[in-house]
């Protein structure tokens, strides 16, 4: 439950941010009354690809015998994890120009005076969000209380309000810096979790080997067998029994995300390279 | 393609298996497990018999075996667990968190 809500904040202030930079440039603007029904509308279709894309999800998942429902989750564990080492890294390259990039994206579709043109910048950042939302909400909340996932959500959006009000007060309490870094960091905790359960699953499935079973025995010291521990694990990707296959994705996956980190702007190729 | 693949290779393995393993049962009773204590051979592959008898939906999540299996109230399932050392490991439930059960391998 903490997880959902945790990936519905952070999410959700993502896009929150988005919406803030293209409303607040639009407002500015003498004519902004004609533009923002399009923001508007670009929001709600971004919304609206979203659910769709999370119905689509949930009953594919329904329809398949039990052993094909634990690979596709496991499938889309994975993805999920790849997207949010994807997200982590693209907020770091973009997130310092992110407001001085939109605005030249919309100064461009206001000169061509396309409306459309900022619906669809409103629809892919919402959409974005929203349907890495959904992704990372399958591979770790499926199992939830009806009750309690719908909970977690709506405590996420309004928690998502409320830090981003405060955020925009001018960083009295809380900086969007500080904010993304620590986010940053649960977020990737988050996304060894879920490579964990992932691996897991495909140990259990036979699909990969576990080479030595278990490596250590660490439940002394946090046991992952009881609720207190599972939710320590469920949130760094701890285990008490780990197969050395677990250890070494384990390992491989901060040696990959700290790379991918420290690899200076300046040196990546050009788009399309 | 690959993930059908396996898919497929998964399911043509279960049933082969299924039948000939030592097999200890556990149900789920609202929060509730009987018995909270199941003993089981060390070093061979076994299944637990999950059967929820409550009125609630129960999860028999246990992240040393491995498993995590959904039970609506009245259906029985079963999971199958990889060969464990002597040793103690602890599952519960993960929609009725004060609920904990080990299971005693020898």
């Amino acid at each position: 439950m903490g997880q959902v809500l945790f990936v519905v904040w952070r999410e959700s202030v993502e896009a929150l941010l988005v919406i803030g930079i293209l409303f607040t440039w639009i407002v500015g603007r003498p004519d902004s009354r004609r533009w923002l029904p399009y923001l508007w509308g670009g929001v709600g279709l971004g919304l609206a690809g979203a659910v769709a894309l999370g119905m689509l999800i949930l009953f594919a998942g329904e329809a398949m015998s039990e052993s094909a429902q634990t690979l596709f989750q496991t499938v889309l564990m994975l993805l999920a994890c790849a997207l949010i080492v994807q997200m982590v890294v693209w907020m770091r390259r973009h997130g310092r120009t992110l407001k001085q990039e939109m605005h030249t994206a919309l100064a461009d579709e206001v000169g061509r005076s396309h409306g459309w043109g900022v619906l669809l910048l409103a629809a892919i950042a919402v959409a974005r969000e929203g349907s890495e939302t959904v992704v990372f909400l399958y591979g770790i909340g499926q199992h939830l209380v009806l009750f309690e996932f719908v909970l977690a959500t709506v405590a996420g959006l309004a928690l998502a309000g409320v830090t981003f009000v405060l955020l925009q007060l001018g960083g009295r309490y809380v900086s969007w810096r500080w904010f993304f870094r620590v986010t940053e960091i649960l977020l990737l905790l988050l996304g060894a979790a879920m490579l964990m359960s992932a691996v897991d699953n495909l140990l259990s499935l036979d699909i990969l080997p576990a080479i030595v079973d278990p490596l250590w025995d660490s439940s002394a010291f946090i046991n992952d067998g009881t609720a207190m521990g599972g939710l320590v694990a469920s949130f760094t990707g701890y285990r008490a029994y780990p197969a050395l296959t677990s250890l070494l994705i384990y390992l491989a996956y901060w040696v990959l995300v700290l790379g991918l980190l420290r690899m200076p702007r300046a040196t990546r190729t050009p788009v399309g390279a | 393609m690959f993930a059908a693949l396996a898919a497929a290779l998964v399911l043509l393995a279960m049933p082969a298996y299924a039948d000939e393993l030592h097999t200890v049962s556990l149900e789920m009773n609202d929060g509730k497990f009987v018995p909270a204590r199941l003993e089981v051979p060390a070093g061979v592959k076994f299944k637990i018999v999950i059967r929820n008898v409550g009125k609630t939906a129960a999860e028999f999540e246990s992240l040393p075996l491995r498993k995590e299996k959904v039970l609506a109230p009245g259906a029985e399932s079963f999971v199958v667990v990889h060969p464990l050392r002597p040793g103690e490991y602890g599952f519960f439930d993960d929609f009725h968190q004060e609920a904990q059960g080990i299971v005693v391998a020898k």
